[in-house]
């Protein structure tokens, strides 16, 4: 969702800055005289001569009574918006998970303490030096990532297949959810190399 | 590089020309026999073998900040403005500068340039997957539940895998191994044996290596062996 978002809004930033910036140079360069081809007559800039925003482009709508009232509405928008684009980017992490106890009530697991004992039960796996686990998504549906640092002379695969027949798996029963997507990295500590003896 | 690949061409005939050394430690062989059986059916459904897209939180977090910088800094000049006051320098200074440099001035000229090679740039993040450092991995197979498992290894990861296997070939002495997206880059000095012979062990012990990552998407090989430097 949130990838999507920013996918959207940074191709739409990009192609504006890119549109802009290719309009000046065709006018700069006069590109649409050397290879012979027409702007449409909306077209801002008209050749080397011309300037960005001369003044009465920035005038034009001056003595509108309309004009200040729009400017200042669209930028405030443009501001709230874009503050929130900011403030949506902190990664959020889960605070509790809800668990269906079966009995109508239900229950409140911590999402630290769940974090927690995942970290514990991977790094008891053989051949995990550290876990890091952190909880996101929502309360009912939470999703996990999970990033491993792997012993020197571990087998990823392995250690993958043990970490989620094993570890997300408990996890995932423990806390009585149907499905717990997990992303899951995974690094190994740099070590020398040495001959096997 | 490729000079050299091409002088000690590496093929897959020669796996089998390893014998007197077949024996591999003794957890590799069935955790390789189910890797191989795994590619075929992943390879198959083509399922899992989707790269990893980053969420650009941060170029997108940047974008924002200066966005937000700029239009605020505007939207309280504006404001001010309206209430009475003078428009502050710097926007006095824009206006007179937007309206007077014409298109063909230099700073215009390298304005509109960088603008353009930042919309690219920002267009290109857009629509990259990035995260190239993580090489997804199979999800393992015919376990209910862990479908929902994805999980990708570092590049630097698995050649440090790969160069401790390579170090287990007899008469290696040193391995250095580059791990790229597609392919696999193996040098090794070996300071004993025959060279092809060593070079034939480590495509046998590599490959098998390889295999056994689990990556969602097999690398190609090249396997690259010379007698260390004199002196």
């Amino acid at each position: 969702m949130l990838k999507t978002a920013n996918r959207v809004l940074l191709a739409l930033l990009g192609l504006g800055l890119f549109v802009l910036g290719g309009g000046v140079l065709l006018g700069a360069l006069d590109l649409q005289r050397h290879w012979d081809f027409d702007v449409p007559g909306w077209w801002p800039f008209r050749g080397p001569d011309d300037v960005v925003l001369g003044s009465e482009g920035r005038t034009r709508w001056r003595e509108e009574d309309w004009w200040w009232p729009t400017v200042i509405a669209v930028l405030a928008v443009l501001l709230a918006l874009l503050l929130w684009w900011l403030l949506a980017q902190r990664r959020h992490r889960l605070d509790r998970v809800l668990v269906d106890s079966e009995d109508g009530a239900p229950a409140r697991l911590n999402g630290r303490t769940l974090e927690r004992v995942i970290e514990e039960e991977a790094q008891a796996l053989d051949g995990v030096s550290r876990a890091h686990v952190r909880l996101t998504g929502r309360r009912t549906a939470p999703t996990a990532r999970v990033r491993l640092l792997l012993e020197p002379h571990a087998d990823p695969a392995r250690t993958l297949r043990r970490l989620s027949r094993e570890t997300l798996a408990h996890a995932r029963d423990s806390a009585g959810l149907d499905r717990l997507p997990s992303k899951v990295r995974l690094r190994e500590v740099r070590h020398r190399a040495e001959r096997a003896t | 590089m490729s000079a050299n690949t091409s002088r000690q061409p590496t093929g897959d005939s020669d796996l089998s020309s390893g014998p007197g050394h077949a024996a591999p430690p003794a957890d590799g062989t069935p955790e390789a026999a189910e890797g191989a059986t795994n590619t075929k059916v992943i390879d198959g459904s083509g399922r899992s073998a989707h790269r990893f897209w980053s969420s650009r939180r941060i170029p997108a977090a940047l974008a924002a900040l200066l966005s937000a910088a700029a239009v605020g800094f505007l939207l309280y000049d504006v404001v001010a403005v309206r209430a009475g006051r003078n428009a502050l320098r710097w926007r006095r200074r824009l206006a007179e500068e937007l309206a007077t440099r014409p298109l063909d001035d230099v700073w215009m000229i390298v304005g509109a340039a960088v603008a353009m090679a930042l919309g690219l740039w920002l267009f290109l993040l857009a629509v990259t997957p990035g995260l190239r450092r993580l090489l997804p991995m199979r999800r393992p197979t015919g376990i209910p539940g862990t479908e929902d498992v994805r999980a990708g290894l570092d590049r630097r990861a698995a050649a440090l895998v790969l160069r401790d296997r390579a170090m287990l070939v007899p008469g290696v002495q040193s391995a250095q191994v580059a791990v790229g997206r597609r392919k696999v880059k193996a040098r090794a000095r070996a300071h004993f044996r025959d060279l092809e012979e060593v070079r034939s062990d480590l495509d046998a012990e590599l490959g098998e290596a390889v295999t056994s990552l689990g990556l969602a998407r097999q690398p190609a090989l090249a396997v690259r062996v010379r007698r260390p430097k004199k002196g």
